[in-house]
């Protein structure tokens, strides 16, 4: 492979790549990101191998490793094309079924297609199934079509054509001016103006100057960018490309978790493709731009994706953020003005630069452009990644392409924006998704993770968890952050174990103000957040915790395990599923649970058939604890 | 044993009795005679006065090298005779230089080249960083305080198996810390630690990106999804008789930056 | 230098170009209670009681004064609501931490007699986590033997090992420490031969 030295060398490769590329040949593309790969996808994969071997179909037939299609809740999943039949759940004792009736006679499998739980139908066509039909699969899309490890597929969807528009037809400053003109807002957490960032960072005086992208995603139950990391590397390199050059920076960092393996493996070796393929290094396409990329792995701290505490991460120092009175567009890296964007946000840039911002404008809402990607997690029927565009509502999302809560329970509350965001409850569902609608309304939309909760979810136990998150992820440095973050953990701890009093929660509310007004970092300041949201709309919890009840029956000091006699048939289910002896009865008689030996731990409340196992809370626990 | 003559073999080298035991236990593994054993420590012996070893302070550098080395193996709950204690903590320095290397000694690499220390030998042994505050000129406080704040690392060596329990949001309303503490009650200690027959440690991590599986549990590279706390004990208890340790088969499907190392392997 | 022009508390201040508001506002005999701030070492801002409100283009927000740049045209407050809201609860939690320090005179200021928070730490390590000690080793004596280990409420201080036999000699960052933790750290190591490094964090309650 040599390297491509000019731009009309790349698009004759291109057009000789789609001219080959035979549409009507089967493929079988497998879903290899981490979520199915952790359902055993590579188990399907070499059953396919191993049976298309057997039957000689090897060479008539194509397969293709993909990026993660988002259907997550249903994988392993694999797409069938050209039919486009989309099999859920696949195991590798599926293949030889699937290879015989589709691949040789065009048919589907029904027993593995999804079935629509409303209508009870099976629905053949990927593009069919609701959670599929209701996105606006712009930047993720191409994650089902192509192979990471493949720069000829990205290249055949089209990819790098912006970057040869901007290197070929655009100056610097016109490149910058269109992603301005596209309002483009940074999509990892604070939604800053791109455009204007880019501008900063370019009209700073100082050089050199350094561009980076965030993959340090280290919200809790979101996962968005490892999954555009790990299935379409390409589509961020390009995007990052675009933007050094109207920054006018020629080296660049991809901060990556480590806790991201694969995101790791796929964008070295992309990178690896770009530099063979002349995309990278120097005079890029004969332009006269040089830019590199360097892959940095981070080491497991959630403060570090804080802009300032990764760069001090890519020094070489400890990742603790500093405080930002000078921006880091101006003095970033070494001192030097250095752009931060998120992955979703650099890989957004390409479809800027082809389709023009006036075509990325008509999505969205007019200060929230553009699509967003989510992860609907938690409490949903579909868990996955989705993308919509701005302005689609709660609602549409949880239930239209969510499918709505399991076990027919109801929705309590969705939690965006992470650690920082907050708990919006069911009356605002209708709220339209967006950067400023989300904040007005004391959440935010942070990376994307949209955590949904269920009636049996305790409020105050979700700010005790996120507290206590933080206190641990807080780099430690400054005083209110630190300290306040463990007396609140304290307090938090307190009111569900059911030795709080009033004074406590104004303690907590007096602390949180000051948290969020003298922290150091954006950590810090939005700690409280979680703690405020739930305050705001669920404070009939926490007073009811004051009481020494938990209403949702999940925090253990206030709740207590019982047998309903009229229920209990004396199968000896619970007495045998219990670890600490605290269950006593007679065969085929009415079993108790002696309250002082119990732990908790739901065990008899798992195993009973017979819904026999109740818990309980109130207020005569509440006189046994104090 | 019989009783050996007090005559040696050497002119003018006299040996005790316990010197002729020693002698006699080397000539027993090496194969040697005792001639030649002799001969070859003389040579060493004036290798050594020539180097200067047996001189300050070169000579209190080896001891403290002795003694690290003899406290490194102990670490690892292996004890090995002196000589092999310095030579494997040698060969494992040798291996940090060559990490230190591949990123051509720049002090910005450092979280980077103990990432790579860490996934070799499973922590981060002191020997090892103290050679890294050598090599790249950064003082000990830095890399004491990088290593302690990064959950990636450990100072102490981790168990043969490494038990991860997701706590990120979404196992967290699928009951998540009840998994947890059905496995810090079967392992019988607490999440951070490592259980004393050195065969598992348990961590809690925030969010694996597996959310679809939640409540989630891994064990080495591989998942365990879709819990139940009363599942906990049969799962641990399987890779304590070793049923479900990776096959070959299964490295060979594992993407390369999640197959086992060598060490792994054991 | 050039001299740039800013108002503090009403007052018309000229500060050297570079120099911090906090600076600005000492030069002028303007007092702002400080806790991790030293003249001798390079801002931390870590402490935050040093926060001051600031206005610039009509737009106000809090900042820690040892950091910020005094700017021209800038117009500073050291005492508003918020100010001292902040200044007294952070004296409240360090109370809860330890009996004494420079905490305990702005907590009187405040009319602060209890810390409404429970006890932390034990007495005899009371630590508020300033960082003059290890900063002080780092930048004036260059010899790093102190370091932060660990991350949020597992932060500490701890002696590295190897160099810590030094210490007991030198004692200099005895000058700067508010809270008697470094001298319980130093004198400890007599007795104690290993060095307090925790290698392992249990998470706290």
């Amino acid at each position: 492979m040599t390297k491509f030295s000019q731009p009309k060398d790349l698009e004759q490769y291109r057009q000789t790549l789609q001219k080959q590329r035979d549409t009507k040949k089967t493929c079988i593309s497998i879903c290899s990101g981490t979520g199915c790969h952790a359902y055993a996808s590579e188990k399907v994969v070499s059953a396919f191998e191993d049976q298309l071997k057997k039957q000689n179909l090897t060479n008539m037939v194509d397969m293709k490793r993909t990026g993660c299609h988002g259907f997550c809740e249903k994988g392993p999943i694999v797409v069938i094309h050209p039919h486009n039949y989309c099999y859920v759940k696949v195991k590798p004792d599926d293949v030889p079924e699937i290879i015989t009736q589709t691949i040789q006679q065009g048919k589907p499998v029904n027993r593995l297609l999804y079935e629509d739980p409303e209508t009870g139908k099976k629905i053949a066509l990927e593009t069919d199934i609701p959670f599929y039909k209701n996105q606006t699969r712009l930047i993720f899309g191409n994650n089902r079509k192509i192979d990471p490890k493949s720069i000829d597929d990205y290249i055949t969807l089209d990819g790098y054509k912006a970057l040869v528009k901007t290197l070929t037809k655009m100056t610097p400053q016109q490149v910058l001016d269109e992603v301005k003109k596209a309002n483009l807002r940074g999509r990892g957490g604070g939604g800053f103006p791109t455009g204007r960032k880019w501008e900063t960072t370019k009209n700073a005086s100082a050089e050199p100057k350094y561009v980076i992208v965030n993959c340090d995603e280290g919200d809790p139950g979101a996962y968005m960018d490892r999954s555009l990391m790990e299935g379409n590397p390409h589509s961020v390199l390009e995007g990052l490309i675009i933007g050094a050059y109207a920054i006018g920076a020629h080296e660049g960092f991809i901060y990556v978790r480590q806790e991201y393996p694969l995101a790791v493996e796929n964008t070295e070796h992309a990178i690896k493709k770009a530099e063979e393929y002349g995309l990278l290094g120097k005079n890029i396409l004969s332009s006269g731009f040089d830019f590199t990329i360097k892959v940095h792995r981070g080491a497991g701290a959630f403060v570090s994706g804080e802009s300032s505490a990764l760069m001090s991460a890519i020094e070489g120092r400890v990742g603790e953020p500093r405080p930002k009175y000078i921006h880091t567009a101006v003095s970033g890296l070494w001192n030097k003005p250095t752009c931060l964007n998120n992955v979703e946000t650099w890989a957004n840039v390409p479809f800027i630069i082809n389709n023009s911002a006036q075509w990325f404008t008509s999505m969205g809402t007019p200060n929230s452009t553009g699509t967003k990607i989510f992860s609907l997690v938690g409490n949903v029927n579909n868990t996955g990644l989705v993308e919509v565009p701005m302005g689609i509502t709660l609602r549409e999302i949880i239930y239209k392409i969510g499918g709505g809560i399991p076990n027919g329970k109801h929705l309590k509350a969705v939690q965006t924006g992470g650690p920082s965001g907050g708990c919006i409850p069911e009356k605002y569902l209708d709220l339209p998704v967006d950067f400023d609608e989300l904040y007005n309304i004391g959440s935010m939309m942070g990376s994307g993770g949209m955590i949904v909760m269920d009636e049996d979810t305790c409020m105050v136990d979700i700010a005790r968890y996120f507290v206590n998150f933080l206190s641990q992820e807080s780099c430690g440095k400054c005083l209110p952050c630190r300290e306040g973050l463990r007396q609140m953990t304290r307090i938090l701890n307190d009111i569900t174990a059911g030795k709080a009093f009033e004074e406590d929660l104004e303690l907590l509310e007096d602390l949180s103000e000051v948290v969020q007004m003298s922290a150091l970092c954006a950590l810090g300041q939005s700690a409280p957040n979680p703690v405020l949201s739930t305050i705001k709309y669920f404070r009939d919890e926490y007073e009811a915790h004051l009481r020494g009840e938990c209403p949702s029956k999940v925090c253990k000091a206030l709740i207590n395990y019982t047998i309903d006699s009229t229920k209990c048939k004396g199968c000896g289910l619970c007495l045998k599923s219990c670890s600490v002896k605290a269950i006593s009865g007679e065969k085929k008689g009415i079993h108790h649970i002696d309250n002082e030996r119990c732990i908790k731990c739901g065990n008899c409340l798992e195993s009973c058939k017979f819904n026999a196992v109740l818990k309980t809370t109130g207020k005569q626990i509440l006189v046994a604890k104090r | 044993m019989a009783k050996e003559k007090t005559k040696s073999h050497f002119v003018g080298v006299r040996l005790t009795e316990k010197q002729k035991k020693a002698l006699y236990t080397l000539q027993k593994n090496s194969d040697l005679s005792k001639t030649d054993i002799l001969l070859r420590g003389l040579e060493i012996l004036s290798e050594y006065y020539a180097l200067g070893l047996d001189q300050p302070p070169l000579n209190i550098e080896l001891k403290k090298l002795e003694e690290e080395a003899i406290q490194h193996l102990k670490a690892l709950k292996q004890i090995k005779r002196r000589e092999e204690s310095v030579k494997q903590m040698i060969q494992e320095l040798r291996e940090v230089d060559e990490i230190i290397d591949e990123y051509g000694g720049e002090k910005n690499a450092l979280i980077q080249i103990l990432l790579k220390i860490q996934e070799k030998n499973h922590w981060l042994p002191k020997p090892a960083l103290l050679w890294v505050s050598e090599r790249l000129s950064i003082p000990m406080s830095q890399i004491l305080h990088i290593a302690t704040f990064y959950k990636s690392f450990s100072l102490e060596p981790h168990g043969e198996h490494l038990v991860r329990i997701c706590l990120g949001t979404a196992c967290h309303v699928r009951s998540g810390p009840k998994i947890l503490e059905a496995a810090e009650q079967y392992l019988g200690i607490r999440s951070g630690e490592t259980t004393s027959d050195t065969k598992f440690s348990l961590e809690s991590v925030n969010c694996l990106g597996c959310c679809a599986l939640g409540p989630v549990m891994m064990i080495d590279n591989e998942y365990h999804g879709k819990l139940t706390p009363s599942q906990v004990p049969d799962i641990l208890s399987s890779y304590r008789i070793g049923e479900l340790t990776m096959t070959e088969e299964q490295q060979k499907l594992a993407p390369i930056a999640q197959r086992p190392t060598p060490q792994q392997q054991r | 230098m050039a001299n740039i022009s800013l108002t503090i508390d009403g007052k018309r201040i000229n500060a050297e170009d570079g120099t911090t508001v906090l600076q600005a506002a000492q030069k002028a005999g303007i007092s702002i209670p400080t806790l991790c701030h030293d003249d001798k070492l390079e801002p931390y801002g870590a402490c935050r009681f040093c926060m001051v409100e600031v206005e610039k283009n009509s737009r106000t927000k809090l900042v820690a004064s040892c950091c910020y740049p005094a700017e021209k045209g800038l117009v500073v407050r050291t005492k508003t609501e918020n100010v001292d809201k902040i200044r007294k609860l952070l004296a409240e939690l360090l109370l809860s931490i330890s009996p004494s320090g420079a905490h305990v005179d702005i907590a009187k200021q405040y009319g602060v007699v209890e810390s409404r928070f429970k006890q932390t730490e034990s007495p005899e390590s009371p630590c508020s986590l300033c960082g003059l000690c290890v900063r002080y080793c780092a930048e004036v004596k260059k010899k790093h033997a102190v370091c932060f280990v660990g991350r949020g409420v597992d932060r500490t201080i701890a002696l590295v090992p190897g160099l810590s036999d030094t210490c007991s000699s030198c004692r200099e960052c005895f000058n700067v420490c508010d809270a008697g933790k470094i001298v319980y750290l130093v004198d400890a190591i007599q007795e104690i031969s290993c060095p307090p490094l925790r290698s392992s964090f249990k998470h706290s309650d």
